[in-house]
């Protein structure tokens, strides 16, 4: 599987910077890029300096607007080169999305299209803030906010030229758990950045200030969008886990960003599950082999729009209260036949 | 689980949707009566033990046909899903699933 890194970030906030500079580093050589730029003629690429044709530049509109003909198309375009040797056996992709793409579109379709899931997995979603005018894009903007509660890793970009403590704190206060980067000129090792974005493989440690800040039950608010976090104690059944991503999502609508956690569940006492969702696309629970630290309790991160913490944490209480009952319903009948099968049993005798 | 805790819950659900509406108790087997400000009205059950159905929701399908409609539930999920379609909730999408990043 080829991972897929999508960089996302507000118009002007050095994304190609970023990107032409990663480029320039010697780790990027087996690198695939997708450029989507929102307009008819195209400058990004002229920005980027590539040494082979594993570059694909869209320029026909906003990705997140046409993804399922072009970022799909382009894809699988690009696999099938990959295996004619007519590119370098690329083992990444970055997708570079125009400054006004939403990023959920982008995500789910490569979550979800089998021909892009055969073949490429979102490793995770870095978005740049620049340190001059994020703050006030993130006011104004809608864009600028989803790119945010969306990204796994936030880049702080000019930070040479503005403290970056008040976009940060702002950034925080809309993603909070999430890994923020200064980053001067593009000028970061592309291990750092893929590894700080790679969603599968970040939780916070337990006691951490950052964890402290993650697991909190409070709810902040940004420009609409905030996050809440759910923290419980006791584990969940599986069953009330898939009841649960279902209700949040039809009850919930656009208006749940994303939803991400890690969840004990009665089932698999041993090893906690791992859920990632975007909107209504949920990725399967990935099961960790074991729990990360002494902290077993259920962790979850839900950010969007008028998300109620009471309203997710009773939701999550009374499935579950159903789904034990359900399961104590199931098993009474089989004692109510094992006692008619031993009297049948008698009565022949 | 009880018949308040329920009621509270279904409340908080509609303030979620930004629905008007009010929820009162009524007489067993009815847990709560949901009206909404534009006249219709929801009447939620727990379903007989019995039943492979945990609550049932009952509503007129429209004042032309005057016609009752009842839906089974087999969970909460079914219930909000029953009430948002009797109240004309328009929400999310059903979820979807993709396959875990590790199975990819």
């Amino acid at each position: 599987m080829i991972p897929v890194t999508v960089l996302t970030g507000f118009l002007g906030s050095g994304k190609t910077t970023l990107l032409a500079r990663l480029l320039r580093h010697r780790d990027m050589g087996r690198t695939a890029i997708i450029v989507n730029e929102f307009g008819e003629v195209g400058i990004d690429h002229d920005l980027i300096a590539t040494s082979d044709e594993s570059f694909v530049q869209l320029s026909n509109g906003c990705l997140c607007c046409n993804v399922r003909s072009d970022l799909v198309l382009t894809l699988g375009e690009l696999a099938a080169r990959r295996d004619a040797g007519t590119v370098s056996a690329f083992e990444r992709v970055v997708i570079e999305t125009s400054g006004l793409a939403d990023p959920a579109p982008i995500l789910h379709a490569l979550m979800t299209d089998p021909e892009v899931a055969a073949r490429f997995a979102l490793d995770g979603v870095v978005a740049t803030v620049d340190a001059l005018t994020g703050v006030r894009a993130l006011e104004c903007y809608g864009e600028s906010l989803r790119q945010v509660a969306l990204a796994d890793c936030i880049v702080v970009t000019k930070t040479d030229l503005a403290p970056a403590a008040g976009v940060e704190q702002r950034v925080r206060s809309i993603n909070p758990d999430i890994p923020v980067l200064h980053v001067v000129k593009g000028d970061i090792a592309p291990s750092i950045l893929f590894a700080s974005a790679a969603r599968a493989a970040r939780l916070p440690a337990a006691g951490s200030p950052a964890a402290a800040m993650y697991w909190s039950a409070e709810a902040s608010h940004s420009g609409g969008i905030g996050s809440i976090s759910i923290v419980r104690h006791r584990p969940v059944h599986a069953a009330t886990l898939a009841l649960f991503v279902s209700a949040l999502a039809d009850n919930c609508g656009p208006d749940l960003l994303r939803m991400k956690g890690i969840v004990a569940v009665v089932e698999e006492p041993e090893r906690p599950a791992i859920i990632h969702g975007v909107q209504h696309v949920y990725h399967a629970p990935a099961w960790l082999a074991r729990w990360p630290s002494a902290d077993r309790r259920t962790r979850l991160v839900l950010i969007g729009r008028r998300m109620r913490t009471s309203w997710v944490q009773e939701l999550l209480d009374l499935l579950d209260a159903e789904v034990a009952d359900q399961l104590a319903r199931c098993a009474r009948p089989q004692a109510g036949n094992a006692a008619a099968a031993t009297t049948r049993t008698l009565d022949g005798a | 689980m009880d018949d308040a805790r329920i009621r509270a819950f279904i409340l908080e659900s509609l303030e979620l949707w930004q629905v008007r509406a009010s929820v009162d108790s009524a007489d067993p087997p009815c847990v709560a009566v949901i009206r909404g400000d534009d006249g219709r009205t929801v009447w939620l059950e727990r379903a007989h033990a019995d039943s492979p159905f945990r609550w049932l929701a009952r509503w007129h399908a429209g004042e032309a046909s005057g016609q009752a409609r009842t839906r089974p539930c087999g969970s909460l999920v079914g219930v909000l899903s029953a009430l948002r379609m009797a109240l004309g909730v328009d929400r999310g999408s059903p979820v979807r699933i993709a396959p875990a990043p590790e199975d990819a």
